[in-house]
């Protein structure tokens, strides 16, 4: 699980659902929830949770696409396994994991200081802690 | 309202401790108590039907069934009682155990119509199945219209069809004669499905009261799909870790990332959860 922190700004409800908005080095993240914790309000700090398995990777990524979650990224390591391959990236001082496919790390031609755009849908995003 | 301040000393397996509950009840309600055994659960049912002595007052409506200098005897009390092992009369006709209670015929035809027992009523106890004694003893509990509804457990030995079944009866039961039902139960599907409200009680006092999904709906954050297990093994499969835990009867299987493969400890206590929006939905083939 790769941790950020992050600061809400905004929280869309309709019954028990809720888009919570985040800002993150003057990215806007979103994250698709049920039912919230009275603690989690616009103002808190929070550690966000994403799994490695959940981070898809684009380069030189141009078009629309509905990852509503999107924040460019260096890659600092790659290892690569016989089927998977382990990206490490850096945003700012953070480092997050990406589990991908070896042929799309090959495919794409993916190695250490390309920047990448990291892309992460709304309902793979949860709120770990709130600060 | 139904008006619950009731104390008394225990001595349980774990030492000492102090029954101390302090509860109103709307009536009408469907009242579920759950909590861990020897927490005081059986022992305030036993209360309120007048078994058990206690200090405090019991005044359910403008009825007094306990204070400080009187407690009214149990069989004057509104009560139904139901115990997880049936307490039939084992000499008597299904419809004699209900009649024994009250000799109301027309109620108790219509209590065993309900619950399908009307061709079994001139069988004694012993020729019939756990869910078939524990309808017999759901209707004597009814036979006297009681104000309120006591079960202990009712269904924890039934197997999970009877007891899907069982609680169906169970609701209609309540709404049909309006008691107010105060059942143990331990069963979250059971107490999600009956209960209207949720009481847990914990060395003898009350720790949590509220809606069914209030109280038992297990979160960790934003996460609503959330299990506590035992962490049995990880093992390095190409460049990922896959955490093995046992969670109730099952095994599951976890991806998990390097650095969090190396600060886990096998034989550990974890929970594990995902949000409510990726796990998928099988119905069991019938």
């Amino acid at each position: 699980m790769s941790h950020i922190k992050a600061i809400i700004t905004q929280i869309d409800t309709v019954d028990n659902l809720n888009i919570v908005k985040f800002d993150f080095y003057g990215y806007s993240l979103k994250m698709m929830s049920l039912g919230l914790t009275d603690d989690i309000t616009v103002g808190k700090e929070v550690i966000l949770g994403i799994k490695p398995t959940h981070i898809a990777i684009g380069k030189g990524f141009s078009g629309l696409v509905s990852y509503s979650n999107q924040i460019k990224a260096k890659i600092i390591s790659c290892e690569k396994g016989k089927l998977l391959s382990s990206l490490k990236l850096s945003v700012e001082d953070v480092v997050l994991e990406s589990i991908i496919t070896l042929e799309s790390t090959i495919a794409m031609d993916l190695k250490v200081d390309d920047d990448v755009t990291m892309m992460i849908k709304a309902s793979e995003l949860s709120i770990l802690k709130v600060l | 309202m139904i008006h619950i301040d009731i104390h008394k000393k225990l001595h349980g397996s774990n030492g000492n401790m102090n029954l101390d509950v302090n509860l109103t009840i709307n009536e009408g309600d469907f009242l579920a108590l759950a909590g861990q055994s020897g927490s005081g659960k059986t022992t305030l049912l036993r209360i309120l039907a007048g078994l058990e002595i206690s200090n405090g007052t019991l005044k359910i409506g403008d009825e007094i069934w306990q204070d400080e200098k009187f407690s009214l005897a149990p069989q004057k009390r509104g009560i139904g009682f139901v115990f997880q092992d049936y307490a039939l009369f084992p000499n008597m006709t299904v419809e004699e155990n209900l009649h024994f209670v009250n000799k109301d015929k027309a109620l108790a035809k219509h209590l065993l119509e309900l619950t399908e027992l009307s061709s079994l009523k001139n069988r004694v106890p012993t020729t019939l199945s756990g869910g078939q004694k524990q309808r017999v003893s759901l209707c004597r509990a009814l036979m006297n219209r009681p104000k309120i509804l006591l079960m202990d457990e009712p269904l924890s030995a039934l197997d999970p069809t009877m007891r899907t079944k069982l609680q169906n009866e169970i609701s209609t039961l309540h709404k049909e004669f309006g008691t107010t039902t105060i059942m143990v139960s331990h069963d979250p599907s059971e107490i999600y499905r009956l209960a209207s409200r949720v009481v847990v009680l914990n060395q003898g006092k009350i720790i949590s009261d509220g809606t069914p999904k209030e109280v038992l709906l297990k979160t960790s954050g934003s996460q609503k799909f959330s299990f506590d297990g035992e962490l049995l093994d990880i093992v390095k499969v190409d460049v990922i870790y896959v955490a093995i835990v046992a969670i109730g009867q099952q095994l599951v299987e976890v991806v998990v990332d390097d650095t969090q493969a190396k600060s886990l400890i096998i034989g550990d206590s974890v929970t594990i959860s995902t949000k409510a929006f990726a796990p998928i939905i099988l119905p069991h083939e019938k």
